[in-house]
Formats: structure tokens, C-alpha cells, sequence
């Protein structure tokens, strides 16, 4: 009983996706913006997280204890008190207002988690699998070895890299002095001209980008391991 | 490959510390007395009781849910609490607006944009659920059940069972979760804008709104209050990790006489 209360809990806010008709979106800028800063903060995500976590489960250099608290450290530093100082050192080198400081912003607030979460999952994997794959070159062990292995770990990261990159309003508007327009900017406005069916518009993009992602990550994967699977036969 | 995106991420991962840097920079100098003003003193008061509420409800419901699907193997609601995981918590404020902004009658008793926050607390404890769930369900997946075997066949009662079978255990990842909540939850913007009252402000969005409003003539106050809160909220982890070093490293390595 106690678990069918926690799903409708879960289940519940949903509804509020269907309150109004919402306007149908168009392809425009803030989409576009929206969707390349996903991508790219996901696949940079995918290659440093996976890149450093695979340096700090091999290395026996005695900076790891230094370095696996510089990339956890991030974690408690809350995003938008950083984001302060950020914005007085981006400033210094003329960063604020351009595509390349939220980027650089957002990447800096997603990349803590992927960390973690590619050495979580192959601290779970092991070593021992790991450095059967040391010999392969390095295209050859990410396609065949690392990916099949890390495919709902890569997911992962990619989820939260994007849902992390969705949530951001004063992030992208400080930083990007409110030149940079995304779906998450152009909900607030819409939210403070009281326009519920362009505000829902927005909202339905927001939830629906991180579902299409994963669903679409996960078919992806799913060819590739069967390609990689052939290759057995 | 690895080292070049070590170097990459380093450099990545060293601008918020940069950005601590800049903050310490501009506040020298700065008349800490400007703070002791009604605004921020309520500030501070109800980012802290909103900030601990939702990270304490997250942390107790999260863990009860790892711990019943765990023991009772509910896949089926396992993977419902995935749900929230794919809402921004933008989106999540906007639907708890939409659904609690005095729309239906059912809902009069709770409200956005009253000054009891109570919306903005359930629609953290909606989002932050299923985060604590996920640190916390690896550690029942690695769990020896052979200590809860044990602490049973002492007849332990079922809190005592907890206590001494998984609560060690625990410390770690409701350690970590505490604080990246803490820190997550106490200086936002998006949801507290959306669903809180213009005063008392939480110190997000407070500082935010003194940043940006007047031209910048209220800036220091804001890198003041984002500073002084960024070295609370380390001297906080700083002291609970070393607190609890010697337990976390036994649990870690295991025992050794």
C-alpha cells in the first residue's frame, strides 16, 4: 500500500503537464541553442568523465589522493556562489555574453558527477576486465570494450549532463547577459508575462529532450552491441 | 587518451575554485557589518529551515525506498522513481506551480508562494528522492547479508538490526548526498523564484536579485553572502569527513586487530 502512495506521489506532478493546451513549438533559436549546448556538454561530459575516471583507477601516481578530491570538491561548492567569482574572472577575459563562457560554465557544473559516476562504474566493472584492454589501441578499446561494458553508466552521465544543462536559468543568463537564449530563459519569461501555454510549451521541450535522449542513447547502444556481439560468431 | 582529459578536466574543475579566488579578491576590504540587515538575517533563517527539511526528508525517504525495494525486490516501483530524474528541476518547479498555484480547491492547503516555503520543500523532497535513492541502493546491492543473518539470530529488535547491520554502512553515501543537497538546495535561484514569496527571500535568490538590480551597486553584499556561505558549507565538510574518517575507513578496509 505504502509503495502504490510513493508511485502516484511520483506519478503526480505529471498532471500538471496536461493542465492547458500547450502551443506547439517552433524550430527557433532558443531550441537550437538549447539542443547544441546539450549535445556538447554531453559528449565532452562522456570523454572527460570516462577519460579521468580511467586515469584515476589506473594511476599510481601519488597526486591521486589530491586529484580525486579536486574532482569531487566542485560537488559541494554551491553552483551559483561560484558562479559569482566565475563571472568576475570570465569577465576578465571578455568571456561574459558569448556562447563559449555558458559552455565553459555548464561543463564546469556538469563535469563533478560524470567523475563520478564513470569511477563508480568501473570501480564496479574492476580492474582486473579493465586491463585486458590496456594493449588495444585507444579507438578500439572505447568502441569494443569500454562502451559495451559502461552502456547504462554512459547513459547515465548523459542524463544528467542534459538535465543538469536544462535547469540552469541564472547560470546562462548572468554569464551570457541574457544574449544567450534558451528554452530554460524563455520559460521564465513566459512565466512572468502569465503565459501558461508557452510556459507549458517550454516545459513539455525541458521534459521531453532528457526522455528522448536516453531512449534514443539506449537504441543506439543496443545496434552497437549487437554489431560487437557479431563480431564473436 | 586519459592523460590529456585529466589536464582538460583539471582545468575545468579549477575554475570554481578560481572563482572562490575572485570572490575572497573582492570582498577585501568589504564592511561584513552591511550584512546584519533584516533582509538577509531572514534570509538566512529560512534557507536554513527549508534547506534542512527537504535534505532531511529526501535522506530518510530515499533510504527507506532503497532499503523496501531492496528487501522486497519492487522493480516495478524502482523503476518508476526514475521519473523525477528526467524532470530539470526548473520543470519540476513550473508543474508544482502550475498544480499548487490555487488552481484546484483541493489544494487550498498547501500553496505556492506562501511564506511556509511548503512547495518549494515537496518539490526538492520530488527530486532529491530519487538521487539519494540511487547513492544509497548500491550500498544495499553490495551489502553482506550475512550481518543482518546475524544481528537476527541475536534477536536484535528491527531498529537495532539497522543500527549495527547497515547503518555503518551507510555513512558514506548519505554523507556525500547530504552535502552535495546542502550545497545544491541552499543557493538556488530557479525553484525558490518560482515558488517562494519576496520576503523572506532565500539567500539565492536574494543575492542573485542584489547582484542584478541598481547596477551592480549591491554587488559586494551578494560576493560577500556567496563567499561566506561557500567556506561554511566547507568548514561543514571538512569537519564531518574528518569526523567520521575512522569510522568510514574501517567499514572501507575492515577491521583489523
Amino acid at each position: 500500500m505504502s509503495r502504490l502512495l510513493v508511485a502516484c506521489f511520483v506519478v503526480f506532478p505529471f498532471a500538471g503537464l496536461f493542465l492547458t493546451f500547450p502551443t506547439s513549438p517552433t524550430w527557433d533559436e532558443a531550441i537550437l541553442n538549447t539542443v547544441a549546448y546539450v549535445v556538447a556538454v554531453a559528449l565532452i561530459n562522456v570523454w572527460l568523465g570516462i577519460g579521468t575516471a580511467w586515469w584515476l583507477l589506473f594511476t599510481e601516481s601519488k597526486w591521486k589522493a589530491w586529484v580525486e578530491w579536486l574532482t569531487f570538491l566542485p560537488l559541494f561548492i554551491p553552483v551559483l556562489a561560484s558562479m559569482f567569482g566565475m563571472y568576475i574572472a570570465l569577465a576578465q577575459v571578455g568571456l561574459i555574453g558569448t556562447y563559449t563562457g555558458v559552455g565553459l560554465v555548464l561543463l564546469v557544473t556538469t563535469l563533478p558527477y560524470s567523475i563520478r559516476l564513470a569511477y563508480n562504474a568501473m570501480y564496479v566493472i574492476g580492474r582486473p576486465l579493465l586491463e585486458q584492454s590496456l594493449t588495444l589501441a585507444p579507438l578500439t578499446r572505447i568502441g569494443f570494450v569500454l562502451f559495451p561494458l559502461m552502456k547504462e553508466s554512459v547513459r547515465t552521465i548523459v542524463l544528467f549532463s542534459t538535465v543538469i544543462v536544462l535547469s540552469q536559468f541564472v547560470l546562462v543568463q548572468l554569464i551570457g547577459a541574457g544574449l544567450v537564449p534558451t528554452v530554460t530563459t524563455r520559460l521564465y519569461q513566459a512565466y512572468g508575462g502569465n503565459d501558461v501555454s508557452l510556459a507549458l510549451q517550454n516545459t513539455w521541450v525541458l521534459v521531453s529532450l532528457p526522455v528522448l535522449f536516453y531512449i534514443g542513447l539506449g537504441a543506439m547502444f543496443g545496434i552497437w552491441i549487437r554489431l560487437v556481439k557479431g563480431r564473436l560468431q | 587518451m586519459s592523460r590529456s582529459s585529466l589536464w582538460l578536466s583539471l582545468i575545468v574543475l579549477a575554475l570554481p575554485f578560481t572563482g572562490v579566488a575572485f570572490l575572497l579578491y573582492e570582498t577585501v576590504g568589504f564592511d561584513w557589518s552591511e550584512l546584519n540587515e533584516a533582509a538577509w538575517r531572514a534570509s538566512l533563517a529560512v534557507t536554513l529551515y527549508v534547506t534542512l527539511t527537504s535534505t532531511f526528508l529526501s535522506l530518510v525517504i530515499g533510504t527507506w525506498l532503497a532499503r523496501t525495494i531492496y528487501m522486497r525486490r519492487s522493480m516495478w516501483l524502482a523503476s518508476f522513481l526514475k521519473w523525477p530524474m528526467f524532470v530539470p528541476h526548473v520543470a519540476a518547479a513550473y508543474l508544482f506551480y502550475l498544480l499548487f498555484s490555487g488552481g484546484f480547491p483541493v489544494y487550498g492547503l498547501i500553496e505556492a508562494n506562501e511564506r511556509h516555503h511548503l512547495v518549494v520543500i515537496l518539490t526538492y523532497v520530488w527530486k532529491e528522492v530519487p538521487f539519494v535513492f540511487l547513492m544509497v541502493v548500491g550500498t544495499y546491492g553490495q551489502l553482506n547479508p550475512g550481518y543482518l543473518d546475524m544481528a537476527k539470530t541475536l534477536q536484535l529488535k528491527p531498529l537495532e538490526q539497522f543500527r549495527v547491520a547497515e547503518w555503518p554502512f551507510l555513512i558514506k553515501p548519505l554523507l556525500d548526498s547530504f552535502w552535495v543537497l546542502v550545497a545544491f538546495i541552499s543557493f538556488a535561484y530557479e525553484v525558490p523564484a518560482l515558488l517562494g514569496v519576496t520576503y523572506p527571500e532565500l539567500l539565492g535568490v536574494l543575492a542573485y536579485e542584489r547582484l542584478t538590480t541598481g547596477l551592480f551597486l549591491n554587488a559586494f553584499e551578494s560576493y560577500a553572502v556567496a563567499l561566506a556561505w561557500t567556506l561554511f558549507i566547507f568548514s561543514g565538510v571538512i569537519a564531518s569527513y574528518a569526523l567520521t574518517a575512522k569510522r568510514r575507513r574501517r567499514i572501507e578496509r575492515g577491521v583489523r586487530r
